[in-house]
């Protein structure tokens, strides 16, 4: 056996004993915030394991390719669905036993983009147009000109007004190994509540965070990320001034739930390169 | 390979039938749409693990269609909770 099928062959058994921790979660915590912590997120990241170890195991790059591609969609996705369903959740009034609830006297209108359909950002095209060419397989002509139609179609279709934020490889690196050994750390955290019989240390509560930075693409992905652990989820993002509402599962105190955050935020902004204030 | 991968997906099986039990009992809407989102993920894992015994790119592309319509189907189902509850 090469070294890439024993890796392979250890991301895919580790993504799928966190699947199954997941499921258990399922059954096992208390109420249904708990249960999105514990199951979608680490369900998602167990996929996005067992699909990395699926291309080193067959040693195929396509299929290496497509468990990157999948790792970086469920980054993208979990923490939407996580953040839609909680917020839908909380307003239907099927969220209890919370011991702080910040969201209760929510005063700011949520967070919503100026929309215009003048401008096409060639810069947002391409990542799109190279995973349409991926997914394809095949780099002809015709799949190109398919991949710029479509890409320019949701150009003109969404309208979002957004100036291409750039990255400072450097720090952006800084922020991913980090940021992927804390979402280890978490996971472990909360696979070891859902195998151990007793949730004692279950503490929910919803902490409003003002963030420091006015940047919005800066304060997003502090969103994202944070949604991605398991043990944090946004659940609503405010505007002017900018406040995240974050459900926490270990409640201990508002200023670790403010320090935890902020500690995010100053990595993400040295890897965007935003300013504190304006 | 292949007995590693059918004990792999044999677990990840076992894993769905565990959310099915959630989706089953509820008792609300959203416990069911994260039980069956869990069990979209699962079979998205499944497939990866197959993709990688048969080598057929077929199970590729499913992959990518089922983690999609996941993610699809729960905000649809979050949006219709915001929707129906405002009057």
């Amino acid at each position: 056996m090469s070294v890439a099928e024993i890796a392979g062959i250890t991301l895919i058994l580790g993504g799928a004993i966190l699947s199954f921790v997941a499921a258990w979660g399922l059954v096992d915590f208390p109420s249904a915030l708990a249960r999105m912590h514990a199951a979608t997120k680490s369900a998602s990241l167990g996929l996005a394991l067992v699909a990395l170890g699926a291309g080193l195991a067959a040693e195929s790059a396509t299929l290496f390719g497509i468990g990157v591609l999948v790792t970086v969609f469920m980054f993208l996705t979990a923490p939407i669905s996580g953040h839609m369903l909680g917020r839908a959740a909380y307003d239907a009034g099927q969220v209890s036993g919370l011991v702080h609830d910040d969201l209760a006297s929510r005063p700011s209108r949520p967070l919503s983009f100026e929309t215009s359909r003048n401008r096409v950002s060639l810069l947002r095209m391409l990542p799109l147009v190279v995973i349409w060419v991926l997914l394809w397989r095949d780099s002809s002509a015709g799949v190109w000109i398919g991949g710029i139609a479509v890409a320019l179609a949701i150009e003109l279709i969404r309208g979002i007004r957004s100036r291409p934020t750039l990255v400072r490889p450097g720090a952006f690196v800084v922020f991913l190994a980090q940021y992927v050994w804390k979402v280890v750390l978490s996971n472990l955290r909360v696979a070891w509540e859902v195998i151990t019989p007793h949730n004692d240390q279950i503490t929910e509560a919803i902490i409003a965070v003002p963030m420091r930075t006015p940047s919005v693409p800066a304060a997003l992905l502090v969103a994202n990320a944070i949604s991605y652990t398991p043990g944090t989820l946004t659940i609503e993002l405010t505007a002017d001034p900018l406040v995240l509402y974050v459900h926490v599962l270990h409640f201990e105190s508002v200023d670790a739930v403010r320090r935890e955050v902020a500690d995010l935020e100053d990595l993400v902004l040295a890897a965007l390169g935003e300013p504190l204030a304006v | 390979m292949a007995a590693f991968v059918t004990g792999i997906q044999v677990m990840l099986g076992l894993a769905a039938l565990v959310a099915m039990v959630r989706a089953v009992q509820g008792p609300n809407l959203v416990d069911r749409i994260v039980a069956l989102d869990v069990v979209l993920i699962l079979l998205a894992g499944g497939l990866a693990v197959q993709a990688a015994r048969s080598g057929s790119e077929l199970f590729v592309s499913a992959v990518i269609v089922v983690a999609l319509v996941a993610f699809a189907g729960t905000v649809i189902v979050a949006r219709f909770i915001e929707w129906r509850d405002t009057p």
